[in-house]
């Protein structure tokens, strides 16, 4: 009886420690690290705001998260053909080419935000609404663009987008690997690995401004916390959202089953948003390799975007 | 609850828009949406590249003579998750393409529908995708 009773209060004591979850868990890499490596895909249908007829509803049911994710997945369906108009030429391609997933979030939250509650990315600053619509404009003339320095970073193969990424058309893809010391995020496409030096090593000095930014992540019980600065705004779409270089980026990293990470983001940029915002996606396990994406090697699309700007000339 | 319509309009908007801007490239900066055009070819063969495969195909004129157009498509690495390669669209395989003509007047498309002359879909899939962690849900 006595050791029973034991037994039952060493389990009480536990109780707490798993809810802060600062026990080992099974995930342990041969040096003690959480263990997060893998392959690994952030793909959802999930949209990053709340829709605005879900205003009031952060939260679906079963039933309804099937209808939505029904309509999405046929709304999204690309060999839905309206032709003659710019968005057809747009969606490119077949359907079989994509692979955006038929689902939303597990817990079937309805934005990817979490914070503010209202699931929206919070306003944006006077001088942030002009980049936008600078940027807007620079899209619509890149049928005119003079030069490869007039399209963005996706386009001429650099990366493949600004931090923090978000669930897109294909290739969700990542792979984890860890050393002691260092976490490597490698992204599918375009092929960019991260280096994650982990302890309280500073930034880089701020002159030193990266496509990717500057990363320094630490462990928070089995949580990898990432805080990334020193961005750069030497190209199009080399921000986040229309940020500045001078966003920070913090990112949390949290393997809560063998098959799912819980990824959340907090982007704070005072030059951008009147308040800082929360994201959270899982990332899912998949089965298989990351392949190489050598997007420099085919990228025939920029010399053919040119030679049609060229041709344009004459009929400006 | 009932997804209204105004509900199934802005999912439409949401998913039919978002594309454009997810393709690797501005498509229309680079095809015409003015000129429409239907081609049917064999296979010639196919540059299976990143960041976009494209499939050239000899395109027979009323005439009797020979084009050579090119047909841009996706990303290989989505295919080669599902199992499918190079192989799965062998030399001399007869197709149709449905897209748009190059604005710089090269015989270049892209490949907007692509079928076999019975209408079948070029490479099979789903339309649903490859779902990560579906398993779990």
């Amino acid at each position: 009886m006595r050791a029973a009773i034991a037994t039952l209060f060493s389990f009480m004591a536990l109780v707490p420690l798993f809810a802060q979850g600062q026990v080992a868990n099974a995930w342990r890499t041969p040096w003690g690290d959480p263990d997060l490596q893998g392959t690994w895909s952030n793909q959802t249908l999930t949209p990053l705001e709340r829709p605005r007829q879900f205003a009031d509803r952060p939260v679906l049911t079963e039933a309804e998260a099937a209808a939505y994710e029904k309509q999405l997945v046929e709304a999204g369906n690309v060999d839905n053909r309206n032709p003659g108009t710019l968005q057809d030429v747009n969606l490119a391609y077949n359907q079989v080419w994509w692979d955006r997933g038929s689902k939303i979030v597990a817990d079937r939250r309805t934005s990817l935000i979490v914070d503010p509650p209202d699931g929206r990315i919070p306003p944006l600053t006077p001088a942030a609404q002009t980049r936008r619509d600078e940027d807007r404009k620079a899209s619509d003339s890149e049928k005119f663009a003079a030069s490869w320095l007039d399209f963005d970073v996706y386009s001429r193969c650099i990366i493949r987008s600004a931090l923090p990424r978000l669930s897109t058309g294909y290739n969700n893809n990542y792979e984890i690997v860890q050393a002691p010391g260092l976490v490597a995020i490698v992204q599918e496409q375009m092929h960019e690995t991260r280096m994650v030096p982990l302890g309280d090593s500073p930034h880089l000095p701020s002159t030193v401004r990266q496509w990717l930014g500057d990363s320094r992540g630490h462990w928070e019980g089995n949580t990898l916390v990432v805080e990334t600065t020193n961005f750069t705004d030497e190209a199009r779409g080399s921000t986040f959202q229309y940020a500045t270089k001078n966003m920070k980026l913090v990112e949390r990293f949290t393997r809560v089953s063998d098959r799912t990470i819980d990824y959340q983001f907090t982007v704070s940029d005072p030059g951008t948003w009147t308040r800082p915002w929360t994201a959270k996606l899982p990332w899912n396990r998949i089965d298989g390799l990351i392949y190489e994406y050598a997007c420099h090697e085919g990228n025939v699309g920029l010399e053919h975007m040119l030679s049609a700007a060229r041709a344009a000339d004459g009929n400006k | 609850m009932r997804l209204t319509h105004t509900a199934t309009t802005a999912a439409l908007a949401l998913t039919l828009v978002a594309p454009a801007a997810l393709a690797h490239h501005s498509f229309s900066a680079e095809f015409d949406v003015n000129k429409p055009i239907k081609l049917q070819g064999t296979v010639k063969r196919v540059q299976w590249i990143n960041p976009h495969t494209w499939i050239w195909i000899d395109v027979k004129k009323p005439d009797g003579s020979v084009e050579e157009w090119g047909v841009e498509a996706g990303t290989p690495n989505t295919l080669f998750r599902l199992g499918f390669t190079r192989e799965a669209l062998p030399v001399g395989t007869e197709i149709v393409v449905d897209g748009y003509e190059a604005r710089d007047g090269a015989k270049r498309a892209n490949g907007r529908d692509m079928t076999f002359p019975d209408g079948r879909k070029l490479l099979m899939g789903t339309s649903a995708g490859n779902d990560a962690g579906s398993k779990d849900k």
